[in-house]
């Protein structure tokens, strides 16, 4: 009784530790910084329609949302990017 | 005088015509304001995303400059009544431009890995994709 006890209680930390921390893309990769003019990144970062994708959905950390805003609104001034898709 | 970066949209069918002029006007206008011009690079004529006055298209100068700090709202009223200049942006750096151009070559070759993890190893089209980011649709 008390051993199937202990096993459960190993059980669950065993669970616990297959938990693995997802971080930020670009934490990950060690960028600096987010360069405006990197079209390719930067419309992975935006749906279909040229919205900016939330932080739940993008998995990006606070520090580079707001970085990665700023450069996607850089590049929409630019005609790099469009405010609004079709 | 504080590193910048500049970007220029220019007029396509005036850069067509001849190139060298409106190129001698983008760097003539920086040189006016006092700005030392440490790089200048011409991109390919590309589609907009949308419509500026009228144009579809346009190409795009990137240039790095040094340039005093005052003189920036001079310089882009200077390109406001300059015809053949569409847009423009003007970005101050943190670092010169010696180590911004150094990071942000580290930059590309780093975020670009990235999509290389990230690409299918097989296209739309059928083919065996190479699974690099070369593989990636044009931009246009």
């Amino acid at each position: 009784m008390a051993r199937e006890k202990r096993d459960k209680k190993r059980d669950k930390k065993k669970k616990f530790k297959r938990f693995t921390k997802r971080s930020c893309r670009f934490t990950r990769l060690g960028v600096e910084f987010i360069d405006w003019k990197d079209v390719q990144t930067l419309q992975r970062l935006c749906t279909g329609q040229g919205k900016i994708l939330g932080r739940k959905r993008s998995g990006n950390c606070a520090r580079f949302q707001r970085k990665v805003e700023t450069a996607i609104k850089r590049a929409r001034f630019m005609a790099l990017m469009p405010y609004v898709g079709t | 005088m504080y590193p910048y970066e500049g970007m220029f949209l220019v007029d396509p069918v005036k850069h067509g015509e001849d190139a060298a002029s409106v190129e001698g006007k983008v760097k003539g206008l920086l040189e006016k304001h006092g700005a030392k011009i440490q790089q200048f690079e011409t991109w390919d004529e590309r589609r907009l995303a949308y419509e500026i006055k009228g144009h579809r298209r346009g190409v795009y100068f990137l240039t790095h400059f040094e340039m005093p700090g005052d003189s920036v709202s001079a310089l882009h009223a200077d390109c406001k009544l300059t015809e053949s200049i569409l847009r423009q942006m003007l970005v101050r750096l943190e670092d010169d431009i010696p180590t911004y151009l150094e990071k942000s070559a580290q930059y590309y070759e780093k975020a670009h890995s990235d999509h290389e993890l990230r690409r299918p190893a097989r296209r739309e089209d059928g083919q065996e994709g190479t699974g690099r980011a070369d593989a990636l649709p044009p931009i246009d």
